[in-house]
């Protein structure tokens, strides 16, 4: 390889540029659709809520697994061990001790927070593939521990019964405000992340470990900082979502369906992508209105689709879609232009 | 007379990076051709690219005439082409016989006839009847070196590519090593050998390419290329002789 | 007493573990691949079996007989149909894939069979024991665990001494400069999954005989080939074989303190080996 002296050609005054005029777009659609999920009540019945509030719940879930399996090469599927945690947390914390639902919910986080943390240093001895089967582990630790554990009634779980003391519309409110903060901190607190510093160096990660570790990346610092705060997110989808539920039990809190979902949404819509996330979302949300009801044959096709997306078509709809068009929705690319130079 | 090896306007590349821009070489038979040039000028990638190790059309490289290019590595060692990798690339966990007869049985699978037998290794090589049992790992770096040379041969091979043999050795083991070649020209296998070593190289080989950022500049026999010559060939016009 | 009882029945419950274990560590150590259908391979294996001796009355010998070498044919398919395109450094393409095959299989076994718990009838040699030094052991169990170590033995026999072994320990130790040799990897990754699926077999003839299956069981097989390869380590087939041992009677001992208690017992045991020892209690080491 031969040295380019760069001292010598005239560096051209360029403008970096970071948004598109399809992310212009997308990017009002996506405030205005958080803005019109935060007034749900306003407009929604209370079964159009609870619909929405399981989408957002999705959407939540499936971008944390995306940062996770996607950015940081971490393939979890025991994600569902913070989404339960942390709705026992919050069901202990507000049935049991008295403390206001709604704040329990931000202070019932610190939960999944704090287990990550030990979690991750065990874990990440595992190697590659076996890191999985870890986190699966993890979650039905979690699920026998809680299971046997006389604080949250054992195996017979817990109701929220407290959510008895305010009136329907204002749990609406309640849901909808926590289900806007929740896509803002999953979605639009990835979408910062991947604009940060940090982005560069995650999008390095992602194509590259070892060049990315070699060009100052520091990688095992970043994947632990991802697992806590895919961790957190998680168990935010799982406070929300069992709040909406009134109920817990420990079959429902560490359901392996959770990463069957997380998985199934990121890889048919795209790994590696925030629009990747939003479609396979919808795509899974409407496909479980129509065909859930299929019950058996319908997890048959998920499978096989999850399978075929594995072998043929590993980078989703999206990969598909941004291979023809070049219009992303959150653009994360810095693009030089030159001013003088229309 | 007809090249049992040949390449034809080789390119190879490793994503966007093209390292090879059209290398054209051949080899006779049992003949020796050292290939020289310094790090980074596609020496490695030229022998990767012949062994199919990395994506080439099929007409670029050709054995005994028939378009080969592209073809599993495994079909390629079947067909008659051995490699001693840069870096030795032993089986580590595995002794040192075990590792000989990796080789051994791949030839007897496709019943592959060439002549190299274990006992007549350990007669090139004696330290690998010694140390049959030890595992690899637990070898010093010539002795390692013999294994993958070894292992090779076992693969009963028209075509024997090896990829600096000398890197990292003492000098004292590096002329026992170069002082086998011979003996395997000798049962009629030929040979390219890539070097650093300059005057090893030219020593050792009947004639010689030189390679320069992916590009053959210079070729010719060994003992009549000069100093001069190679001075250019190996560092590009510009930088004048060393 | 009732301790040593705990102790041996724990010994026995590893028989059973290392016959899923072994062919995860083969998988593992020479694709760097695991496979999350694992289990339910066992389960629609076990299903299968239960169905043909119910139809056609066949006693266990005979359903092993035919259900060992449909679990090779199985396993050889799934290696050309799906694990040889997603065999490479990357990790997620073969979870992904295998994570999905679970799903399917899992869901097409429910559709076919229902979710009920089902078993192979023995004819009586389920419920025989003997009696040895004041413990009653079941006849059955000690079947199980004599297979599974003539498995091992016979695992570890062809790995170390027949060609498809070594280039199977070539393959993994190196696979490019295994194919530098002249080994096709994928024949020896298909013949691998192939002794890995066959094993399973062995599996699911003697997990539908000890105990009942049901569609959802294979998660949980999963999960305890996993941990008994992790505890063990050393990576080759012995290193499995003990760490079902360990599984089994950290799981026995802990059914004994509580019934509730005995599957934790074995996930505990298992993170705190991964704490302490993370190259499992047998494993040297590594760099």
């Amino acid at each position: 390889m031969s040295a380019v002296s760069y001292a010598a050609t005239a560096v051209p005054e360029v403008q970096v540029q970071r948004q598109t005029p399809s992310g212009r777009i997308a990017m009002t659609l996506a405030l205005a659709g958080i803005v019109a999920v935060a007034v749900m009540p306003w407009w929604a019945s209370t079964g159009t809520i609870r619909s929405i509030l399981v989408l957002c719940c999705y959407i939540a879930v499936a971008q944390m697994w995306n940062l996770l399996a996607g950015y940081a090469g971490l393939v979890s599927v025991g994600q569902q061990a913070f989404m339960g945690a942390a709705g026992y947390a919050l069901f202990v914390l507000a049935q049991t001790f008295g403390i206001n639902p709604f704040l329990a919910v931000f202070l019932s986080l610190l939960v999944p927070a704090v287990l990550a943390v030990p979690l991750y240093l065990l874990l990440h001895r595992l190697d590659g593939p076996y890191f999985s089967i870890g986190t699966w582990v993890v979650a039905e630790v979690f699920r026998l521990v809680c299971s046997n554990l006389p604080i949250v009634n054992a195996g017979a779980g817990m109701s929220l019964r407290v959510m008895k003391d305010y009136s329907a519309f204002e749990r609406n409110v309640a849901m909808s405000w926590l289900c806007a903060g929740m896509l803002l901190l999953t979605v639009g607190g990835s979408y910062w992340l991947l604009r940060s510093r940090y982005g560069l160096a995650l999008i390095a990660m992602r194509d590259n470990p070892v060049a990315a570790a070699s060009q100052g990346v520091n990688v095992a610092k970043l994947r632990f900082l991802i697992y806590v705060a895919s961790a957190v997110g998680c168990g935010l989808a799982g406070a929300i979502y069992f709040m909406a539920q009134l109920r817990i039990t420990p079959g429902s809190a560490f359901d392996p369906m959770w990463a069957n979902v997380a998985i199934f949404i990121v890889m048919v819509g795209g790994i590696g992508s925030i629009e990747g996330v939003l479609i396979g979302a919808l795509i899974f949300f409407i496909a479980d209105r129509w065909f859930g009801a299929y019950g058996a044959t319908y997890f048959v096709v998920l499978g096989l689709m999850t399978l075929l997306v594995a072998l043929y078509a590993r980078t989703g709809i999206w990969g598909l879609i941004s291979k023809r068009w070049d219009a992303p929705w959150f653009p994360i690319r810095r693009k030089l232009v030159d001013p003088n130079r229309p | 007379m007809t090249a049992v090896l040949s390449t034809h306007g080789l390119i190879a590349r490793y994503g966007d990076f093209q390292a090879l821009y059209g290398v054209d070489t051949e080899l006779h038979p049992g003949e020796a051709v050292a290939l020289i040039g310094a790090n980074g000028a596609g020496k490695s990638t030229f022998l990767r690219s012949i062994m199919g190790l990395l994506p080439v059309a099929k007409e670029m490289v050709r054995l005994d005439g028939e378009p080969v290019g592209g073809t599993a590595t495994d079909r390629m060692v079947q067909k008659g082409i051995a490699i001693v990798p840069e870096g030795r690339r032993l089986f580590t966990g595995m002794s040192v016989e075990d590792n000989l007869r990796v080789a051994i049985d791949q030839a007897a699978r496709i019943g592959a006839k060439g002549g190299w037998t274990l006992s007549r290794l350990h007669k090139l090589f004696p330290i690998l009847a010694e140390k049959a049992r030890s595992q690899v790992q637990s070898l010093s770096g010539g002795q390692q070196q013999m294994v993958a040379i070894g292992r090779a041969l076992l693969c009963q091979p028209r075509v024997l590519l090896c990829d600096e043999i000398s890197l990292g050795l003492a000098p004292k083991v590096i002329r026992e090593i170069y002082a086998a070649l011979p003996e395997i020209r000798a049962a009629g296998t030929a040979m390219i050998v890539v070097e650093q070593d300059v005057g090893l190289a030219q020593s050792a080989s009947d004639r010689l390419y030189c390679m320069l950022e992916g590009r053959v500049t210079l070729t010719g026999k060994s003992g009549d290329v000069t100093r001069e010559q190679i001075g250019k060939a190996y560092f590009g016009a510009s930088h004048g002789v060393v | 007493m009732e301790w040593f009882d705990a102790l041996v029945q724990g010994i026995l419950l590893g028989g059973m573990y290392a016959q899923y274990a072994l062919g995860m560590a083969l998988m593992f150590g020479v694709m760097r691949i695991v496979n999350i259908s694992h289990g339910d391979l066992v389960i629609l294996l076990s299903l299968i079996g239960i169905s043909m001796a119910t139809a056609w009355g066949l006693a266990p010998v005979s359903v092993l007989i035919i259900l060992v070498p449909l679990a090779v044919l199985m396993g050889w398919v799934l290696q050309k149909a799906v694990l040889n395109r997603v065999v490479g450094s990357d990790p997620l393409p073969s979870l992904i894939a295998t994570f999905g095959l679970s799903i399917a299989l899992q869901n097409l076994m429910l559709q076919i069979w229902s979710a009920n718990s089902r078993s192979l009838p023995g004819h009586g040699i389920e419920s025989q024991s003997i009696e040895i030094a004041g413990v009653y052991v079941g006849v059955l169990p000690l079947i199980v665990l004599a297979v599974a170590t003539a498995l091992t033995w016979g695992l570890d026999i062809v790995l170390k001494h027949t060609r498809f072994g070594r280039a199977l320990r070539a393959a993994s130790a190196d696979v490019e400069a295994a194919s530098m040799t002249g080994i096709n990897p994928r024949a020896v990754y298909a013949l691998a999954t192939a002794v890995a699926v066959g094993i399973l077999g062995f599996a699911a003839v003697f997990q539908s005989l000890r105990s009942t299956v049901a569609p959802a069981d294979g998660p949980a097989q999963l999960i305890y080939a996993f941990e008994a390869v992790i505890i063990g380590g050393m990576g080759a087939v012995w290193g499995a074989f003990l760490g079902s041992m360990v599984l089994g009677i950290a799981q026995a001992i802990g059914f004994r303190i509580d019934p509730g208690f005995g599957v934790l017992a074995g996930h505990l045991v298992f993170l705190f080996v991964l704490a302490t020892r993370p190259q499992g209690l047998f494993g040297k080491a590594t760099t």
